[in-house]
């Protein structure tokens, strides 16, 4: 049963951090950019939520449309502030533009909230479900159920719509892209939106049960980056499962062995998948000719 | 006239000069260097509001200066502030940041600039350096966590505690004391494991903690994992009591749980103001709410009453920072947390309370006091 109870948190954990390593990877795959500030752009979703949360006093579901668009925003601004500019410079320009970013997103965060954790509400209830003695806080199904559907929801319109078409277009080669009629820079502001969207979304799932502080971003972005890496750089499903390995890591392992261990153990894990599989679980061998 | 009117403009500009000078000599400054931003942001600006708030109290016939700098979390930026900050007048005293690592790297400057610091900061070894300009205002772990074993043993008369600590420098300096406190006492924990303040989760470490089969649950973790490990333990139904580290007694980690949450959770700490044990601890916590619109906790209180000891060395004639020191090192101040004495490496603090939350609550009860709680453990 304790078991059981550790792979439930663990799943509903995996499914925000799915949120997050998704939006890192989309910005990634249309930009080849890393984008240092997407932990942060999950703090802001978060911080987002607890300061709307008096305004619109709901069940924290009724915010998320609100936080979605209000983080599309965000992620916009951050492409017209930190990548736009420098998009023809060295690729390194946009990791520190980015990570500047983050740091302003920090320091903007600790001056307009304070730096106190903070909760933001619950998405339909605070209550916990008891089935067959299983204790399962509703926010847990509410995060796994969101979750699903953003990311069902993402995939529909990437593989089925008109827009999902150019932003695939955009991600695989821009230059052909452009040469084919797609407007490219409308397309990566589009990517940045959708990015921080999800991030804004992982924000408003997190910080009901694991709360939010202005520099709760930093953790977040390295779990990100493990996640794709493990999951195959550039793979939106990788990503997925990347994160969800990383929550079982997390919850499960730890249960077994320290937490300490545990995330050792993941590192070990990573230098395995790197070493057997340096694409990752899902991601594609490229080979040079000749 | 036209030679008298550069002269007299000559004449204005010298005394303004002078003027200012005067003022300047006059003038006692105390800059408040603490970490605003960064992971130690929400101590440090408990530490600004408590420094703050006591220069307000100027001492008659004495004018005082202060401005707040944001050291960040980098010792750099430490280093640079107190430098800057000596360069601007006279300066009585630094209200010097919480933080160790920018503490240890102030210490050398301060001895070279002979200037004392007055601070909250936690690490046992800035006052191991033989430094004499550092004056720590706040109980140190071998006090706060010689309170926190006895009020387990002696008082709740448990005997099979499971520790959780935090894996950082505050979690192992911690653990450390708890474990040498226990040993004092005869008791060995069943059950020790650090945790990570980036773990979202921490069920995997209760579950594993309550098979140890424990008679109490020891916390020492920052304020956010210290509040998800009690949500966690209320929804699993843990029924041992549980007694947490000073994170416990700040009102932004209450805040964050419901009262029922916290029913019977116990904390130690320096101090509890929104307790408010006595008539002027209650003016302190009321003149805070009104100054920053937030509950104080025991840092703020902390420096509060150190900075409160500097101004009443100036009130009794001290007017030089080294004459602060020699009253620091030297007089005994009775502050609103307790009554400070240095030891002769500048620790002043000798004190801890444990405070309990009766579950109606986010206000926890005093509900005992140790005075040199490590005399009576060793």
């Amino acid at each position: 049963m304790a078991a059981l109870q550790l792979l439930v948190n663990g799943v509903a954990l995996g499914a925000a951090y799915a949120l997050v390593a998704l939006g890192f990877v989309l910005v990634l795959n249309a930009t080849s950019a890393v984008n240092f500030a997407q932990g942060d752009l999950v703090m802001a979703g978060g911080l987002l939520a607890v300061a709307l949360a008096p305004l619109i006093p709901l069940p924290g579901i009724a915010l998320l449309p609100v936080v979605l668009a209000l983080m599309a925003g965000l992620g916009l601004l951050l492409a017209l502030a930190a990548y736009l500019p420098l998009r023809r410079r060295p690729p390194v320009s946009v990791f520190i533009s980015t990570i500047a970013i983050g740091i302003i997103l920090q320091n903007g965060a600790a001056i307009l909230f304070g730096p106190e954790p903070r909760a933001a509400p619950p998405l339909f209830g605070d209550a916990t479900l008891y089935i067959g003695g299983l204790a399962v806080p509703e926010q847990s199904l509410a995060i796994v159920g969101v979750a699903a559907l953003l990311i069902g929801l993402q995939q529909w319109v990437f593989a089925r719509t008109q827009l999902g078409r150019r932003l695939r277009a955009t991600a695989q080669d821009p230059e052909m892209a452009r040469a084919c009629g797609v407007p490219v820079t409308a397309m990566i502001l589009v990517t940045f939106a959708i990015g921080a969207a999800c991030a804004g979304a992982a924000g408003l799932l997190l910080a009901n049960r694991y709360f939010v502080t202005p520099t709760a971003g930093g953790d977040l972005i390295l779990k990100a980056y493990i996640a794709v890496t493990i999951g195959g750089w550039g793979s939106v499903p990788g990503a997925v499962v990347g994160a969800l390995l990383i929550a079982l890591f997390e919850v499960g392992v730890s249960s077994v062995l320290s937490y300490p261990m545990a995330l050792g153990a993941l590192y070990l894990t990573l230098l395995a998948i790197l070493v057997l599989r340096p694409q990752g679980l899902f991601g594609e061998a490229v080979r040079r000719r000749g | 006239m036209r030679r008298a009117l550069p002269l007299l403009i000559g004449l204005l500009a010298a005394s303004s000069c002078l003027s200012s000078g005067a003022r300047a000599d006059d003038t006692l400054s105390f800059p408040v260097l603490v970490p605003l931003t960064g992971f130690l942001s929400l101590e440090g600006t408990s530490q600004r509001n408590g420094a703050v708030l006591a220069l307000k109290q100027t001492p008659a016939g004495v004018a005082i200066a202060s401005e707040v700098v944001d050291t960040g979390t980098s010792p750099e930026a430490a280093v640079t502030a107190l430098e800057r900050a000596a360069g601007r007048g006279t300066v009585g005293a630094v209200a010097a940041s919480m933080l160790g690592t920018q503490m240890l790297a102030m210490l050398p400057l301060a001895q070279e600039l002979k200037l004392p610091l007055v601070t909250v900061s936690g690490t046992a070894s800035i006052t191991e350096q033989g430094n004499p300009w550092v004056f720590r205002f706040f109980p140190g772990d071998a006090v706060t966590k010689a309170a926190h074993a006895r009020y387990v043993v002696e008082e709740l008369g448990k005997r099979q505690p499971a520790v959780i600590y935090q894996t950082t420098a505050y979690g192992q300096s911690g653990k450390t004391h708890l474990d040498a406190a226990f040993k004092a006492l005869g008791v060995t924990p069943v059950f020790e494991e650090g945790v990570d303040p980036a773990a979202k989760d921490l069920l995997p470490v209760l579950t594993k903690a309550l098979a140890a089969k424990p008679d109490v649950l020891v916390l020492h973790l920052h304020s956010g994992p210290t509040a998800l490990l009690l949500r966690q333990a209320a929804s699993s139904g843990v029924a041992v009591p549980i007694v947490a580290g000073s994170a416990m007694h700040q009102p932004s980690t209450a805040a964050l749980l419901e009262p029922a949450e916290l029913k019977g959770v116990c904390a130690e700490t320096a101090a509890s103001p929104i307790s408010g044990d006595t008539a002027e601890v209650k003016a302190f916590t009321e003149a805070y709410r009104a100054a920053f619109g937030k509950e104080p906790d025991a840092f703020a209180l902390g420096q509060y009453d150190g900075m409160t000891m500097v101004l009443e060395a100036v009130k009794a004639g001290a007017r030089s920072p080294d004459a602060i020191a020699k009253a620091l090192s030297a007089e005994s101040f009775k502050g609103l947390a307790m009554t400070y004495k240095s030891d002769g490496k500048g620790n002043m603090a000798h004190s801890a309370v444990i405070v309990c939350y009766d579950g109606a609550s986010r206000v926890p009860a005093l509900v005992k006091r140790y005075d040199d709680p490590t005399l009576a453990v060793k």
